[in-house]
């Protein structure tokens, strides 16, 4: 491009020296005057092509500051998505069960589920708040020993009966409670900070502690409420590993063997014994009944052979056989029917 | 339970199937295996059942170690919707694979300790969600 320029001027230049010659000599000449047009037009000509030139090499370095521009916006964009990656990447995993089949499960269960245990995860709401009875409110009244909002558990197996011990929910801090303090030998009182406890803040009397003890329940549902977050050792105590625990003791194997079928089989054996006690007992009376009918048949064919008899005898034994025969005839008369009938088949035959 | 001859060997390996409809197989003196691992499972969580059992000397029975080691089909379903205290039952499940704490237990001290914190982690761990 320089060079072209450099031509076109050089020409220009030549062309009005000689121009300036020939004028100089006082003898103008066309053919220089020509020349110096024809000169003056090709550098117009290229002065408008070095304007294009150099528009062009702006734009080409517009367009290279563009690119540049987006070449580091790329590079930003690609160095932050592999810190992402490696972010990503840096995040542990759940370890168990990676790639483990998903287990399908709709909302109602989940909220069955979340119903069936909230009672064990979370206490109820007035155990732990303490509601009125832990805020701060300054009184000349001792605290109540048996406070009602606490947590109790229970005596551990080495321990003595009487070390149960209360804690009691100020707010988030935890406190041991009168009767721990002073019953629970170790860990206890070391693992709930005094540092935390706040000053003592003797509860007000409310109406719950005026009123006496067995309607304390009527007007606070969560009274003697307790919370455990895992089962309690009467309930261990009173489950089926309990019961397992004192069929063994009682030299029964567990395996197989069911109580509530035992209890069929035994109440189905009493039955028995009652029914055939029943069956027993009624073929006896029937036996003690045809007996006293055999009996009654006897005496009274005996009295009806006396009576022929007393009837041959003649009228001097009347008498006798008449009182005998009033004697016979008391019995005869809670014979009813009975003897009749005799004496009809007697008749017949 | 401790008169029972345990050995390694004596241990269901297959879990025992679950309920369905309420009925089930009542063979163990009226209760199904079903019901009575899940109870036994979950007592586990009470700190002072696992002492106690420490203290007679079942945690460190290898057949024991390998019935605790069975137990964890617990953790996976269609058992686990079961457990109705399931932080607790899960949490000492775990801990109780571990050697360590099988024989760590059997301190008082360690006992009274969890059962303070479980205590006050089942209160206080919904104020810090």
């Amino acid at each position: 491009m320089d060079k072209d320029l450099d031509r076109r001027f050089d020409r220009i230049e030549k062309a009005i020296s000689q121009m300036i010659d020939a004028l100089a000599k006082n003898h103008p000449s066309e053919k220089a005057a020509e020349e110096l047009l024809a000169a003056d037009v090709e550098l117009t000509e290229g002065l408008k092509l070095l304007e294009t030139h150099q528009n062009n090499n702006a734009r080409i370095q517009q367009l290279r500051q563009e690119t540049s521009l987006l070449d580091t916006q790329i590079r930003d964009m690609a160095s932050s998505l592999w810190n992402m990656r490696k972010e990503l990447k840096a995040i542990p995993t759940t370890p168990r069960y990676p790639n483990g089949t998903k287990h399908q499960f709709t909302t109602a269960e989940l909220l069955a589920y979340a119903r069936r245990i909230s009672r064990n995860t979370l206490p109820p709401p007035g155990v732990t708040n303490g509601v009125d009875m832990s805020a701060p409110q300054p009184s000349t009244q001792p605290p109540e020993p048996e406070d009602s909002f606490r947590l109790q558990t229970q005596p551990t197996q080495t321990q003595t009966p009487g070390t149960s011990f209360n804690l009691s929910f100020n707010g988030t801090v935890g406190t041991p409670g009168p009767m721990g303090s002073a019953l629970t030998p170790n860990t206890t009182t070391d693992t709930q900070p005094a540092t935390q406890l706040p000053p003592s803040q003797p509860p007000k009397p409310t109406t719950e502690e005026i009123l006496p003890l067995h309607l304390k329940p009527t007007i606070n549902p969560l009274h003697d409420a307790s919370f455990h977050p895992w089962p309690t050792e009467d309930k261990i105590r009173s489950g089926g590993l309990a019961a397992i625990q004192r069929l063994v003791d009682r030299g029964i194997d567990p395996r197989g063997h069911d109580p509530a079928e035992e209890e069929r089989k035994l109440r189905e054996a009493e039955q028995a014994k009652r029914d055939a006690e029943e069956r027993a007992r009624q073929e006896r009376e029937e036996a003690e009944r045809r007996m006293r009918e055999e009996r009654e048949r006897m005496a009274r064919e005996r009295e009806r052979a006396r009576q022929m008899e007393g009837a041959g005898a003649g009228l001097d034994r009347r008498d006798s056989v008449a009182a005998f025969g009033r004697a016979a005839q008391k019995p005869k008369q809670f014979t009813f029917l009975g003897a009749d009938d005799d004496d009809d088949d007697d008749e017949d035959d | 339970m401790e008169s029972g001859p345990m050995s390694v060997d004596s241990s269901a390996l297959e879990p025992p199937p679950v309920p369905e409809n309420g009925a089930s197989e009542q063979t163990h003196g009226g209760y199904s295996r079903f019901e009575l691992e899940l109870e036994f499972v979950q007592s586990l969580a009470n700190p002072q059942y696992l002492n106690y059992l420490a203290s007679r000397k079942f945690l460190t029975n290898p057949a024991f170690v390998a019935y605790l080691a069975y137990l964890q089909y617990w953790t996976r379903p269609p058992y686990l919707k079961y457990l109705t205290f399931p932080t607790a039952s899960l949490k000492m499940l775990e801990l109780l694979q571990q050697e360590k704490f099988r024989q760590d237990i059997i301190s008082p001290d360690l006992t009274m300790a969890m059962i303070v914190e479980g205590m006050k982690t089942a209160v206080e761990w919904h104020r810090e969600g």
